[in-house]
């Protein structure tokens, strides 16, 4: 009659680790949701049932034990909570930024398409109550360079749509080819001419390597450069093309000699319609930086500015590509 | 066939455009139906029988598409030309699907519209498919396969970029006519810039290398100097 209730009180000895893995487990997966529930209770149940036949002594261990889980699951949450409140604060952040950009891409495109409809408007009056012919005839001149400029925000707001949902093509292209396309391009425009454009391309050791993109989108991002530069300078500032490579990846540098970019708009240039301060009065459609640099995103690589308006002045833009 | 007093009917929903292209393509001597929505203007289609068709894309009650479309459908083949609303290349490649002669982005000059129309009308052939719907064009030993994106020479696939495929298409289904760099761009970059003509003469010089034309005596591709280019090989459409 005496047996049976000891051997079972030995059984319940035995089982106890198990039982206080089991009730260990309850808060731990509380505390921790992600570690499933079998694994903890066995884990938790095979420490103490080890530990107890070492040392004997079954009940204190596993109290022991749970009482040093329970510790370390405290402390694991306690860090785990300000990793979450970190995250959450970083999130906002962002959340902030990007309807910071949004509220300023929105107020800048406001602004832009006020000006040459305010143009557009004027001209139209003058059209209806001007009589003499040569004042109707500049009306209608007005409002073409209005319109003009209303179309070219309106494109370049497109190639902008554009990059982000067309793929882009992935051939071999040459640089010094296409970087002698776009400075011929430069110099047949006729508001550039007589401006001195140079190109420096290295040839030793061996010919400059080739790279992987979408030829078309690099010669239009190194031709708004290059237009850039010839855009905020005077007339007798030399621009500079080069091409440089460093084994890893291949720069093209856009450099000039002109007024330069202050200080506090360098971090800004690259926002879509952001206009620098000595940047307002010069035709444009504010989107020519943050195409180029959208353009270089692509490519796997990046766009950079350092510029200068004391002696020696100038900007010089380098646009980094990875080799292919 | 005489191009003047050819009925043309407009469709677009917005009437600030509507208002001012009717008296312009009035002024440039053609009847000028104006509706302002898809449904509308599959009705006056099939009474009216127009010489030429302008449907812009966004409409109320049918987009300009599914109006081609049903056009299609019914065997009813007047040329047209769609208005897009946006540069997107989807949008530029489903127009062949659709069945459109020629495609415009928006915003355009309406001196623009005026070429067109001419050209299209001059390339028509009343009654019949245009190349524009054709899947495969066939210009000699050249064979261009749209479908597949793919074309050959002689029998053997040559090798051509994106670009210049869809360059060489443009061409193929606008035979005979003179085509600026201006317009290539719009049509097959969707945007056009100042250094752009030059990335045409680029595509150019590949196309030809590819198809083994010689510019100084072209089989296919002829320059017009200050003009464009023009494809001068007869093309043949099929499927």
């Amino acid at each position: 009659m005496n047996r049976l209730p000891r051997r079972w009180f030995r059984y319940f000895k035995l089982s106890l680790p198990f039982l206080v893995g089991l009730l260990l487990a309850v808060p731990a997966q509380l505390l921790l949701p992600f570690a499933p529930p079998t694994l903890t209770t066995i884990d938790l149940g095979i420490i103490g049932f080890v530990l107890g036949l070492t040392i004997r002594n079954t009940a204190v261990v596993a109290f022991l034990l749970g009482f040093i889980i329970t510790g370390v699951v405290l402390l694991i949450l306690t860090w785990d909570k300000r990793r979450v409140s970190q995250a959450q604060t970083l999130y906002a952040d962002y959340v902030e930024d990007v309807q910071q950009k949004r509220r300023h891409f929105l107020r800048r495109l406001d602004h832009e398409i006020k000006n040459p409809l305010t143009g557009l408007r004027a001209a139209l009056v003058n059209l209806q109550e001007a009589q003499a012919a040569d004042e109707r005839w500049q009306a209608g001149q007005n409002a073409g360079k209005a319109v003009e400029r209303l179309t070219r925000l309106l494109t370049d707001l497109r190639k902008l749509a554009d990059l982000d949902e067309r793929p882009i093509e992935r051939y071999a292209v040459n640089v010094p080819e296409l970087l002698e396309d776009v400075v011929d391009a430069a110099r047949s425009i006729p508001a550039y001419e007589g401006r001195s454009i140079s190109l420096l391309i290295p040839k030793i050791p061996s010919p400059f390597p080739m790279i992987t993109g979408d030829r078309d989108l690099l010669v239009l991002a190194v031709y708004n450069l290059v237009e850039n530069a010839l855009k905020f300078t005077s007339a007798h500032d030399p621009v500079e093309v080069r091409a440089l490579e460093d084994g890893r990846a291949i720069v093209i540098e856009v450099a000039d000699s002109g007024a330069g970019i202050a200080s506090e708009d360098l971090s800004k240039i690259f926002e879509e319609l952001y206009r620098g301060s000595n940047a307002r009065t010069t035709e444009g459609s504010g989107l020519g930086l943050a195409l180029v640099n959208r353009i270089a995103i692509l490519h796997g690589g990046g766009c950079g500015v350092r510029s200068s308006q004391t002696e020696p002045r100038g900007t010089v833009f380098a646009l980094r590509l990875p080799r292919r | 066939m005489s191009l003047d007093r050819s009925t043309i009917l407009l469709a677009d929903d917005d009437p600030t455009i509507a208002d001012s292209l009717a008296p312009f393509l009035e002024r440039a001597g053609f009847h000028v139906l104006v509706v302002s929505d898809g449904v509308t203007a599959l009705e006056k289609a099939q009474a009216h029988h127009p010489e030429l068709i302008i449907l812009d894309v966004l409409m109320p009650r049918m987009d300009g598409r599914e109006a081609l479309r049903r056009l299609r459908k019914i065997n009813i083949w007047t040329p047209t030309i769609l208005l897009t609303q946006v540069g997107e290349a989807s949008e530029r490649a489903l127009a062949l699907e659709e069945g459109a002669d020629d495609y415009l982005n928006k915003p355009f000059d309406p001196h623009e519209l005026l070429a067109r129309i001419r050209a299209v009308l001059r390339r028509a052939r009343p009654g019949e498919r245009s190349l524009s719907m054709a899947w495969l064009l066939t210009a000699g030993d050249l064979v261009l396969d749209r479908r597949a994106r793919r074309a050959s020479l002689a029998g053997e696939t040559i090798e051509l970029t994106p670009k210049a495929l869809s360059v060489l298409e443009y061409l193929m289904t606008h035979p005979d006519e003179a085509i600026s760099r201006e317009r290539l761009l719009d049509a097959v970059w969707g945007w056009e810039y100042p250094a752009g003509t030059r990335t045409v003469d680029t595509r150019m010089a590949e196309l030809r290398r590819a198809l083994d034309d010689n510019p100084a005596d072209p089989r296919f591709i002829e320059t017009i100097p200050s003009e464009g280019y023009r494809f001068i090989a007869s093309v043949h459409g099929e499927g």
